[in-house]
């Protein structure tokens, strides 16, 4: 039995959030302040661009990945557009005050652990683009490593390596503890 | 990495908003509606079950029927976009529930068959010459468009029909007197069906 061809129309419903959302991280942890407005943008690119490319894809293709690999690329090019731009801190964010609200922390542990986030988002700036890519769609997009190769157009091997690779520097920043 | 280390990469990593993602994916939509080709669709009902059309801005693109709704609609063109709009419809609806109670024996709408090669069409254009009540053989049609070696690429042609009933490619049988094959859903019990509805075949056949 042959698969059903998937309509583009059902790729926007399932997958365009979640491109979003990893667009939005990438421009961030590049350090880019206004994410909101531009991952919005490049989201459009990305399915226009996959609008064109999807007559020559083939049924069985892994979707999701295709349009995972997209996103990066189109996500690179924003970035190389404007390279002479300097890398600037970026500023804090209220999603991460809300996501926290409710631990029931004191003000001050609160002020610490702020800190700490801080020192993990310049940690993960500072990470070589494809490190950062990986370790974000492995641990927070949740890609499998067969999807991470296609989406960042390597092997396998380098994909769990880059993931590998990039959480070993993150690793001490994220380990301390709070309360120490 | 344990539990506690990913969780707090994701909080560090972050979130967008809701309200920035779904304005983004409205965005999405909307740019897709103005886009993508429109493909509206309808269901009627038949003595084969429900009867799924559907039709591009040329005309008439599908027929299928012995399917599910959601095997129907991933078959259109999948860089369209799909509504369910009876009154779009309502033309060929009419004509096909007058062809089951037996008023009508042809059809008589724009019919899209740009998804075709050309001589995939050139045999649908002669299948639709074969009058109701009469059936042709496979290579009767491959005469009729000047190949009369091409039978067997009649049959394949034939079985691409996307507008079956519309296209009355059920009235091309085998030349041994046997129905031949049958792509529509259901089969050759369908096409059994509508020849007998059509009186080309008595009750013993």
């Amino acid at each position: 039995m042959m698969k059903a061809p998937v309509r583009f129309e059902t790729l926007i419903e399932r997958h365009h959030d979640e491109i979003y959302r990893y667009l939005w991280r990438l421009l961030r942890s590049a350090g880019r302040s206004d994410g909101a407005v531009e991952a919005q943008d490049i989201t459009q690119e990305v399915f226009l661009r996959a609008y064109r490319a999807f007559g020559r894809l083939r049924r069985d293709s892994n979707h999701r990945a295709w349009l995972y690999k997209i996103a990066t690329h189109c996500a690179y090019t924003a970035l190389k557009r404007d390279q002479r731009q300097t890398r600037r801190t970026v500023p804090w964010l209220d999603e991460i005050h809300h996501s926290l609200a409710d631990e029931g922390l004191l003000p001050d542990q609160q002020a610490l652990l702020n800190e700490r986030l801080e020192m993990v988002r310049r940690e993960i700036a500072a990470l070589p683009s494809k490190q950062q890519a990986a370790v974000v769609l492995r641990h927070v997009q949740g890609l499998d490593y067969a999807a991470i190769a296609q989406a960042l157009e390597c092997s396998q091997e380098s994909a769990r390596a880059n993931v590998y690779q990039g959480l070993r520097r993150l690793r001490r920043v994220l380990a301390e503890e709070l309360d120490e | 990495m344990d539990a506690r280390q990913l969780k707090r990469l994701r909080e560090a990593v972050g979130t967008p908003s809701e309200g920035a993602v779904s304005q983004s994916h409205r965005r999405a939509q909307n740019w897709f509606a103005q886009t993508a080709p429109l493909i509206q669709w309808d269901i009627v009902e038949s003595p084969l079950g429900p009867l799924y059309i559907a039709a591009s801005k040329r005309g008439l693109c599908s027929v299928g029927f012995g399917v599910s709704q959601k095997d129907f609609l991933s078959g259109l063109d999948p860089l369209a976009r799909t509504k369910l709009n009876p009154p779009a419809l309502a033309s060929i609806a009419e004509q096909l529930q007058a062809y089951f109670a037996g008023a009508r024996t042809a059809f008589d709408v724009p019919l899209d068959l740009s998804q075709l090669t050309p001589f995939q069409r050139s045999v649908l254009q002669a299948a639709r010459r074969i009058p109701s009540g009469t059936v042709w053989t496979y290579g009767q049609v491959a005469r009729a468009i000047g190949k009369p070696r091409a039978s067997r690429a009649v049959g394949q042609a034939l079985g691409r029909n996307p507008v079956p009933i519309v296209i009355p490619c059920h009235r091309v049988v085998a030349s041994d007197g046997s129905l031949g094959g049958y792509s529509g859903g259901g089969g050759l019990d369908s096409k059994r069906l509508l020849l007998h509805l059509e009186g080309a075949l008595s009750c013993h056949d």
